[in-house]
């Protein structure tokens, strides 16, 4: 890597690094020289202290030509294995007495000038003989020549430190950058992840846009075609009533399938409420064995005669905690979900059974739970599928065929009950389906209440009821209703003009849409209460926030839910 | 007799011949002798301690009685220092205390016996020296032939008398030290 391709940082750290090792190398230099110096002025002076003493020895010999005491005193020399040359000298210069290591070849014939010489590694001094500053010659000594091991000793550990140190700093160096280029490459990833990141999330955000219009469309598609089909029913109805108003017999054939395809309109609509949860639920502890046993008959007309249906109930009657309706809706859609996975025919088996859940489970507290399975020997779902089985608006089925709210709704059933759903299936033997309810405290109520109630078309002159809808043709459709039955009405398009309408006159009730522009139903319910607390008020809405309506009428004799087709309510004066 | 005769004849032949060859050499070697010693006497001069030496005053070599030396002593002499102190160069017929001699060579003669001069001096500052070629008198440092080397002996009692400090490599280098 080039040091310009690096980033300012790498770059001022080479530097610094280069700066260092050239310092570190001239350190080691200077203090090898300085070393170096200080031993040869070490070395001079020992020789020379050695030659002075050479000198004082030989004084005497010296100044009475004692040749066999002097060539005693040079003799003494060889002892040191570092002198290689020795010399005494007259005061003439002429050499007196000489000693010479064999292999030295130093010229010893005539005195040198005094002082200390460092050469080649030897040491060669020549010092005076003088005897109370009488000169009396001089003497002459040479070392041997270093040798390469001593001058290593010497500067090898310096040279070594120096060399570590260089090597040590290389390494170092590298290190930190090989570190500072990692750091620089996993913030660039980082950089990179992060930028990936928002990009998929706005891809995963795009997809889920997509997924939510793909699922309205289906829904609106679905939902579309149900009520087409129910639409041309009741339109169909009509058009051979009007057609054929005097034969009174086919009439009321036609009349009935309207109304027939009408209740399945209003089915479907409660389906949509609860899924979109607007529809309050009743929770009620009852056995959800009897429910499924109650339903023999409708789930047996269902799945139609190709399909066996078996039963397996052993829930020990333990309550639970749920909607009934909503428990049955469940069933139902299971049970049809069934049917359609087993075109050529099969098996269904619906069971219930008491289970205990331990701690440590993902999905539910430990406590008893009814176990409620609903099995068939269909085509069976693959993994993927699964997966998304529970999703709303998913469905397998053609346009038509189902909104994709079946299992959804069992799964928010569940939920609602304090448990789970979950779905076992394998592709060509089957699914099963099971539903997790917990087990209620409270004790079953009694199924009796299963009837409803027949209308009591009992007239009640005298009577006013108020109608407040924004909508003309409901209204108008519910003045004649309650005119016929007897009632006087007043009507009223909103929340403004009930309430002027109310300065004048006092109803007996009031029946209230809930959903208007401007004051919505709950909105004039709780004005309404505060001039007349007493004041029945009904809703009659398809639509209503139920929580709303709640606080809104906590008080009210009558019940803020009712869905439209109504059922022709019968008001109490 | 006649062969006593003869043989006495033939002796004073030998002795006359022994005699017209070695002499001449005897003679050499005496001179060498003597240019020897006559250096000795200055070089002793760095080896010795007078006591309360006055600086730069001459050092006084003195020669007592018949001088052997001659020139040849002056010449040897001449220009010699010893540290700062010039060599003078004195000949007495007498040694006496108050001669102001530093180093004296007896060598005795009609006027003064070797060992009148050695009395003279004796526990004044005089390094005395002697020759064993002018009799037995001894003084500090006493010349003698060893092997054909002029070398000397020292009687460190009477230097130690005369208050003279001699120099252990000058008594390291004597035939004898008499102590």
């Amino acid at each position: 890597m080039s040091p310009q391709g690096l980033p300012l940082s790498d770059r001022r750290l080479l530097n610094v690094a280069r700066a260092c090792a050239v310092g570190l190398l001239v350190l080691g230099l200077l203090l090898g020289l300085r070393a170096e110096a200080q031993h040869r002025r070490q070395t001079e002076r020992q020789v020379e202290v050695q030659a002075d003493i050479l000198a004082a020895s030989v004084s005497a010999a010296l100044a009475f030509d004692d040749r066999t005491a002097m060539a005693e005193y040079v003799d003494a020399l060889r002892v040191n294995p570092r002198v290689a040359a020795a010399a005494v000298y007259d005061p003439d210069g002429r050499a007196v007495v000489t000693f010479r290591r064999s292999g030295v070849a130093a010229a010893l014939s005539k005195a040198g000038p005094v002082g200390a010489r460092f050469a080649d590694g030897r040491v060669t001094v020549t010092r005076p003989v003088t005897q109370q500053g009488q000169r009396l010659g001089s003497v002459y000594l040479e070392t041997q020549p270093e040798a390469l091991s001593e001058f290593l000793g010497r500067h090898g550990a310096l040279a070594l430190l120096t060399v570590m140190a260089f090597v040590l700093l290389g390494v170092v160096t590298a290190a930190v950058a090989q570190l500072q280029a990692r750091a620089g490459e996993l913030a660039a990833a980082n950089l990179r992840l992060r930028e990936e990141m928002a990009a998929r999330g706005q891809a995963e955000e795009a997809l889920r846009q997509s997924q939510k219009m793909e699922a309205l469309g289906q829904l609106t598609g679905g939902i579309a075609h149900d009520f087409n089909n129910l639409l041309q029913v009741v339109h169909g109805s009509f058009e051979l009533i009007r057609r054929k108003s005097d034969d009174t017999d086919r009439v009321e054939n036609w009349a009935r399938n309207g109304i027939q395809a009408a209740e399945r309109g209003a089915s479907l609509t409660r389906q949509l409420l609860a899924f979109s949860r607007s529809q309050k639920l009743e929770l009620v502890p009852f056995v959800a064995g009897e429910l499924i046993g109650e339903m023999r008959e409708l789930l047996s007309r269902t799945i139609g005669p190709d399909i066996e249906l078996f039963f397996d109930l052993k829930d020990d009657a333990a309550p639970v905690l749920s909607d009934r309706t909503q428990l049955e809706l469940a069933v139902l859609n299971l049970a049809i979900n069934a049917r359609d996975a087993m075109p050529d025919g099969g098996r269904l088996t619906l069971s219930t059974r008491v289970t205990e859940v331990g701690p440590g489970d993902p999905l539910l507290e430990p406590d008893e739970y009814v176990e409620l399975s609903v099995a068939d020997t269909g085509e069976g779902m693959n993994a993927d599928v699964i997966e998304r089985a529970f999703d709303p608006f998913f469905t397998t089925k053609g346009v038509g065929k189902g909104t994709g709210l079946g299992l959804s709704q069992v799964y928010g059933v569940a939920r609602q009950a304090g448990g789970a759903a979950k779905i076992a299936s394998v592709s060509g033997r089957g699914t099963t389906v099971t539903l997790m309810l917990r087990r209620s405290r409270e004790s079953a109520r009694p199924t009796a209440a299963r009837t409803a109630p027949q209308p009591v078309l009992a007239p009640a002159p005298g009577c006013t009821v108020m109608v407040v809808d924004d909508e003309a043709q409901v209204r108008q459709l519910a003045r004649e209703t309650l005119q016929l039955l007897g009632y006087q009405v007043l009507d009223a398009d909103g929340g403004q003009a009930a309430l002027a309408l109310l300065e004048t006159t006092t109803p007996d009730l009031m029946l209230l849409d809930y959903a208007m522009p401007g004051m919505n139903g709950a909105e004039l319910a709780r004005l309404v209460r505060i001039h007349w607390p007493d004041m029945p008020i009904l809703f009659a809405s398809g639509h209503a926030d139920t929580e709303a309506v709640d606080a809104a009428t906590r008080r009210s004799c009558a019940s803020p839910s009712r869905w439209r087709p109504w059922p022709r309510p019968s008001p109490r004066c | 007799m006649a062969l006593l005769n003869r043989l006495n004849t033939y002796a004073i032949c030998v002795a006359v011949a022994w005699l017209a060859t070695t002499a001449p050499a005897r003679a050499r070697a005496n001179q060498l002798e003597l240019a020897v010693k006559a250096t000795y006497l200055y070089k002793l001069a760095p080896f010795v301690n007078w006591p309360a030496a006055p600086a730069g005053t001459p050092l006084a070599i003195c020669v007592q009685g018949d001088d052997p030396f001659g020139p040849m002593l002056d010449r040897a002499v001449a220009g010699q220092k010893v540290g700062e102190r010039p060599v003078v160069l004195k000949r007495l017929a007498r040694l006496e205390a108050g001669s102001g001699c530093q180093i004296a060579y007896v060598a005795g003669s009609q006027v003064q016996s070797p060992v009148q001069a050695l009395q003279a001096v004796a526990g004044a500052s005089v390094l005395t020296v002697t020759d064993e070629a002018h009799g037995a008198a001894r003084g500090i440092v006493n010349l003698v032939l060893d092997g054909g080397k002029v070398r000397f002996s020292i009687d460190t009692r009477q230097a130690d008398s005369n208050g003279i400090a001699i120099s252990s490599k000058l008594l390291a280098l004597a035939v004898e030290v008499k102590r």
